[in-house]
């Protein structure tokens, strides 16, 4: 690993001021900066460590949950004001990592880990993310794990995270602080399709930094479900993973909401199965018919056309999971 | 994390000087001059001048208090808590396993909670409290979760294990094993390749169920 | 330096607790990298970036002027290892370190940076740069299966007639594949290395075999044996991966030389995917046949497996299809294929684990095609005597072990149909496959001293990789001396204690317990002697009377000439449950029993953990664990503990080990036989089944991933 300087300012204008410069990076957690670090994906010239500055809390809001950036993982799967009001969140960051990974990860750094795709991490591979232009070595190579849903042939990578996928599923904002003052965006805005700037994994400037998401209140608490199918019980990154809530009435869909992990650069929100899920009653043959049109434009590789088949078919098991069906 | 002793902490505000080690050796006459001259003298003085000036520009400050015991050091930024325990501390009851996050072999307690030490930065614990496995025990009465490791056959080699029991007495403490499923998921985080696994699920449940403080 | 390894707790009903547990739970057991020596310095590798090739340039220039860094060796500037000039150039043969431009393979060392702290080192290994003239590698095994070769000295096995399978009247012919799988001992490879002067030199490092390692790096640097001390008192796991004396050991040692200082080298998760060996790639064709009743008419099993460009490796895949069921027809071919990778070694269970996963999961097949339960299938082929030398068994108790485990599993819960068992959703189903592996005894010398405070101290070089060894030394000599486990210490991994063999090939407590059993006879002997040739126990009573201050032998035990009469093997059998989701594919296991025919079990406890531990990674190697390369580059893609999955604790139940413990009474004094391969051979197999029994889909190709079965 290059040598950095390491700087850990108290407050958010000096971290802004510090960020705003060549070669600087923030640290939060580090389980993912500090990995790439140690594998020459990322050199910085500096680190700005923000941890000190105040953005760990879990409130209730009039119209929702604001969560701090700094939130880790682990606390935010267990708080209380989460486990009641927002299940599905609380699941899905259980079901990412390890207890010791949790530990460390925040809610903010987790929103910015890169791709697990292993061209981005082996330095000797091409790879558009890391060096834009060196070409992308799953598109022809072994690309299992890669994306079914708006790849480009610049990048077939997907976003790791379980957390961001739970999020994106529940409508959450983003909020975020500049120098200019703080702006807002839907989460599903966040992060972006790699299309011609693999480069960049999402919208949040240079200069920027998140202080927290917000999740609006919803009726979906009774019936979330996280389904994510991997390679082995746990400790694994997603084959697929799906983000299910329902709120139902009397046996009919009144409201859904859908993600889907591991198939694209970016959570991927399945806004037109959910509106064919509304108005029609809890049953596997509803769940199957939106599986159906989540597929839509889907496309595989050479090694991940599974996920054609996988993907429809855990979006019903999760569905038949969070309704109640089993 | 605020120490309350300013002069040990790690570069403050951004407001320390800025000029990273390549920066000051660019500004350096002397060095330009050396530049000139054959490549053998070149790099013994440059060897020579990066030894000070590293020790200088790079290393930063840190305090922690490890099992008790409070150590003042001057770290390199990139150096990981792991690398620290191991090679400054003499603490080699910590293991790499992976150095990626990937196996737990490296499972600390920081202010007490359970962390990969490896991807922890050592200036990222400064004015914190570590808890190894070297300081689970007290004195020679071994913890609990050491003991009925002991009786359970919870290892083989041996290696995972330190790894394996910090994280046992997170999971415990955490509010994690109440039932053998619940303790295979939180203990998922630390791998064992001589499949010790069964073994160590029987000495956690063993310390739940006896309800000793852990 | 010796460590002392004193049993804390007396021996409980199932067993003693491990001698070193205590070091190991406080974290006091000292690893090979884990040495404070002082002046350390530290190594670090750079790996080729190509598979095959040479170097064209290399670039050293930035490393070197980095802080701390003390030498950066490559081919170019390495002091001449004195072993290699010897050597004839052009034979195959391990890879010699830093010795020409020639790349092998991707991730072949090309240059050691050596600095004064870790990080250091580890940023200047990122700035070397090298330049290749590149030629066309081959890595695919499938793809070069035409180029398999007859290994040297070896030749095909007939009895009776060829492919006699394909007249029976029932029969299947599949072609199974196992993927290259890595022992990934959790610590990782390392070696300090100091030389005490010019010709003697003292090395902490990770190896199985101390006395091996003595030797090799004696031969390397033409030393006397004697002035190479090598300290191995604990090893992080091995599976194989430390049998033998690795390049990096060879260039950590010439390192220490260079910069006149120990040097310390602990490889990377990603070197230790293709520094230190690994479980080949291998195809397999079995054809099998029988009568409609089940009896075996022939077998045929064809194996090729890969091995390097360098070097010719070869394992046991086919022997298994000669020794263990009663064909009066069965033919092996048994080829290898040289391919742009690093040469394979032996891992748990070596060739026989990869040869019975395809036979027991083709003796499957065949019970299906005939609807034979597996289990009787297998008792009607039962061998009573052995089907390849027609010598009686010293010992088989297997009949028992299908027994023992299927009453455990509830094997009559299994349905004989595949896909008609469900429980909450999830398909349900069981599965078994047989293991067996040779059961050896070699030499080994053992020094079994009493003290006058009565305390027994054994001392032999063997290491101890996990098994334990030294609990087994310390249970046989407690109940030859009638003294407690606490009164007796051991002292192990050191090759200046009397010589010991490699810990390895399932071997160990047949040959070190034997030689315990062996000096502890002697011991008494010498005490009867004292005591007027009158037993006694009282050995501290004896020795005070004699006013001596200790009574001491040193005992070389060995094999008699009557083993010849017998074959003699460890048997196994696994059992497994599996659950499989039909929309996911996932499976889990649910239950898993191993039981072992493994003669008189010396170390109750830490027996069942050897056998759960095989278990486990049987049950990795069936379900997950598979080294991908990208053929394009020949270079690994999942070198690395999040890619290259093994089992975490949520894939694995609590597995049973059940012991048919009956001594086997030809092999040694205390009957015992070998156990550590057993304890995997034959497991994937099982998992392979059940999922079969579940599904109805026989996946042909491991690891049975999700996406395989949707």
């Amino acid at each position: 690993m290059k040598q950095f300087q390491y700087v850990h300012p108290s407050t958010q204008q000096s971290v802004l001021d510090a960020i705003n410069k060549p070669g600087t990076k923030i640290i939060a957690g580090g389980t993912n900066l500090v990995d790439l670090m140690k594998r020459g994906v990322t050199a910085p010239d500096k680190l700005v460590d923000i941890n000190r500055l105040p953005l760990k809390g879990i409130t209730a809001t009039k119209t929702g949950l604001h969560i701090g950036a700094l939130a880790l993982n682990s606390v935010v799967s267990e708080d209380n004001l989460v486990v009641e009001k927002q299940p599905l969140l609380s699941m899905a960051l259980k079901s990412g990592a390890s207890p010791q990974l949790r530990n460390m990860a925040t809610v903010g750094g987790n929103m910015m880990q890169r791709t697990r795709c292993t061209y981005f991490y082996d330095i000797t591979m091409p790879c558009n993310k890391r060096e834009p232009g060196s070409g992308c070595g799953a598109l022809e190579g072994f690309n299992r794990m890669h994306a079914i849903f708006g790849a480009s042939p610049q990048c077939i990578a997907v976003h790791p995270s379980d957390m961001c996928v739970g999020l994106a599923a529940l409508d959450a904002v983003v909020v975020i602080a500049g120098r200019k003052g703080e702006r807002r965006i839907p989460f599903t805005g966040f992060h972006r399709l790699a299309e011609d700037h693999p480069e960049t994994d999402n919208h949040l400037a240079k200069d920027e930094l998140i202080i927290g998401v917000e999740i609006p209140d919803n009726n979906f608490a009774k019936h979330s479900y996280y389904l994510k199918v991997r390679d082995r019980q746990s400790y694994a990154f997603a084959l697929v993973s799906v983000a299910a809530a329902l709120d139902i009435d009397n046996g009919t869909i009144r409201q859904a909401r859908l993600a889907m992990g591991g198939v694209a650069h970016k959570p991927w929100r399945l806004f037109d199965a959910e509106k064919a899920l509304i108005g029609k009653p809890v049953s596997e043959e509803s769940f199957k018919q939106a599986a159906q049109i989540a597929m839509q434009g889907a496309k595989a590789y050479q090694y991940n056309a599974f996920k054609l088949k996988l993907a429809p078919a855990s979006i019903t098991e999760a569905l038949k999971h969070a309704s109640g069906l089993v | 994390m605020t120490s309350k002793n300013s002069c040990i902490e790690p570069e403050n505000e951004g407001n320390l000087t800025d000029a990273t080690r390549r920066d000051f050796l660019k500004q350096s006459t002397l060095l330009t001059a050396i530049a000139l001259t054959p490549a053998p003298l070149v790099k013994a003085a440059e060897n020579g001048w990066d030894e000070k000036i590293a020790d200088v520009y790079e290393k930063v400050p840190v305090n922690i208090e490890v099992n008790g015991v409070k150590h003042q050091l001057s770290v390199e930024p990139r150096a990981t808590l792991l690398d620290l325990l191991r090679e400054q501390l003499d603490l080699t009851g910590t293991k790499k396993g992976c150095d990626y996050g990937q196996c737990g072999a490296c499972t600390v307690h920081v202010d007490g909670h359970r962390v990969n030490s490896c991807l922890t930065l050592g200036v990222m614990v400064n004015g914190k409290k570590i808890t190894t496995i070297e300081g689970l025990a007290k004195g020679d009465q071994l913890h609990p979760m050491q003991e009925s490791f002991l009786k359970h056959d919870g290892f083989q080699c041996g290696y995972c294990t330190p790894g394996q029991i910090m994280s046992a007495v997170a999971c415990i403490r955490e509010g994690h094993a109440n039932s053998a499923t619940e303790i295979r998921e939180y203990m998922s985080g630390n791998i064992c390749r001589c499949g010790a696994y069964p073994n160590i699920i029987s000495a956690i449940q063993e310390v739940k169920e006896g309800g000793q403080e852990v | 330096m010796k460590i002392e390894i004193t049993s804390m707790m007396p021996p409980p009903a199932d067993g003693m607790s491990r001698v070193d547990g205590r070091l190991k739970v406080t974290g006091a057991a000292k690893y090979s990298a884990e040495y404070n020596i002082k002046g350390v310095t530290y190594g670090v590798m750079v790996g080729s970036t190509i598979a095959k090739g040479s170097i064209k340039a290399i670039d050293t220039k930035a490393a070197e002027h980095a802080p701390g860094v003390l030498t950066v060796i490559t081919y170019l500037n390495s002091p001449k290892v004195p072993g290699y000039q010897t050597e004839n150039t052009a034979a195959k043969g391990m890879l010699k370190i830093f010795y020409d431009d020639k790349i092998y393979f991707n991730g072949q060392p090309i240059a050691l940076v050596v600095a004064d702290t870790y990080e250091r080192a580890l940023y200047a290994a990122s700035l070397v740069k090298a330049d290749y003239n590149k030629e066309q590698h081959q890595t695919e095994l499938k793809s070069n299966l035409n180029n398999g070769v007859l290994p040297y000295s070896s030749k095909d096995y007939v009895r009776g007639q060829e492919d006699a399978y394909k007249s029976a009247p029932v029969k299947i012919e599949q072609e199974y594949i196992l993927p290259t799988e890595v022992h990934n001992p959790m610590e990782l490879h390392a070696i300090i290395a100091r030389w005490d002067a010019d010709d003697k030199i003292t090395v902490w490092d990770k190896t199985q075999g101390i006395k091996s390692t003595q030797k090799s790096i004696a031969q390397a640097f033409k030393l006397p044996p004697d002035n190479v001390q090598v300290t191995a008192p604990f090893v992080g796991g091995a599976f194989g991966a430390a049998l033998r004396t690795w390049p990096h050991e060879i260039a950590a040692v010439l390192a220490a030389k260079v910069v006149k200082r120990p040097v310390k080298l602990v490889l990377s998760r990603a070197d230790m995917f293709t520094s230190v060996g690994y479980r080949p790639y291998t195809w397999q064709k079995i054809g099998i046949g029988a009568t409609a009743d089940g009896k075996l008419v022939g077998i045929t099993h064809d194996a090729t497996g890969q091995t390097s460009a360098y070097e010719d490796f070869t394992e046991g895949v086919v022997n298994i299809s000669q020794l263990m069921y009663a064909s009066p027809n069965v033919n092996t071919r048994y080829k290898i294929v040289s391919l742009n990778v690093n040469t394979p070694t032996p891992m748990r269970g070596p060739g026989e684990a990869t040869g019975a996963y395809a036979l027991e999961s083709a003796l499957d097949e065949l019970s299906y095609e005939l609807n034979i339960d597996p289990i009787d299938l297998r008792m009607r082929n039962y061998a009573q005597t052995d089907p390849l030398s027609g010598k009686p068994y010293s010992s088989k108790f297997l009949n028992d072990a299908y027994k023992l485990g299927a009453d455990k599993i509830g094997w009559s819960e299994r349905s004989q149909k595949p896909g008609s068992v469900t429980k909450d959703g999830w398909l349900v189903g069981y599965g078994m496959g047989a293991g067996m592996f040779g059961a050896y005894r070699s030499s080994a010398t053992v020094t079994a001293r009493m003290m006058a405070d009565g305390t027994l101290i054994l001392q032999t070089g063997v290491t101890d990789i996990g098994p334990g060894t030294g609990t087994a030394m310390v249970s046989i000599a407690s109940e030859m001396m009638g003294i407690p486990g606490a009164k007796i210490r051991v002292d192990l991994g050191d090759s200046s204690l009397p010589p010991s063999p490699t810990q390895g090939g399932s071997q160990i407590t047949a040959t070190v317990g034997s030689a315990v059993y062996d000096a502890c006879t002697e011991l008494k002997d010498k005490f009867k002697q004292l005591n007027n040739g009158a037993d006694s126990a009282d050995y501290v009573g004896l020795l005070k009377q004699h006013n001596l201050p200790q009574l001491e032998v040193t005992t070389l035990s060995k094999n008699g000439p009557e083993m010849g009469k017998y074959a003699s093997y460890s048997w196994s059998v696994h059992f497994i449950q599996v659950f499989v989701n039909p929309a996911t594919g996932v499976v889990k296991v649910n239950k898993a029993v191993s039981v072992a025919d493994a003669g008189h079990i010396v170390s109750p406890k830490t027996a069942a953990s050897q056998i759960k531990g095989g278990s486990v990674m049987g049950i990795g190697m069936a379900l997950m664990e598979e080294v991908v390369i990208d053929h394009r580059y020949g270079r690994l893609v999942n070198n690395n503990l999040a890619d290259y999955h093994m089992p975490v604790h949520a894939d694995i139940p609590q597995v049973e080990a059940l012991f048919v413990n009956k001594p086997d009474p030809n092999l040694n004094p205390m009957g015992a036989k070998g156990m550590g391969e057993i304890a995997t051979i034959g497991v994937a197999a099982a998992v392979a089944n059940a999922v079969y029994n579940a599904t109805g889909k026989r996946i042909r190709e491991m690891p049975i991933t999700p996406d395989k079965l949707i």
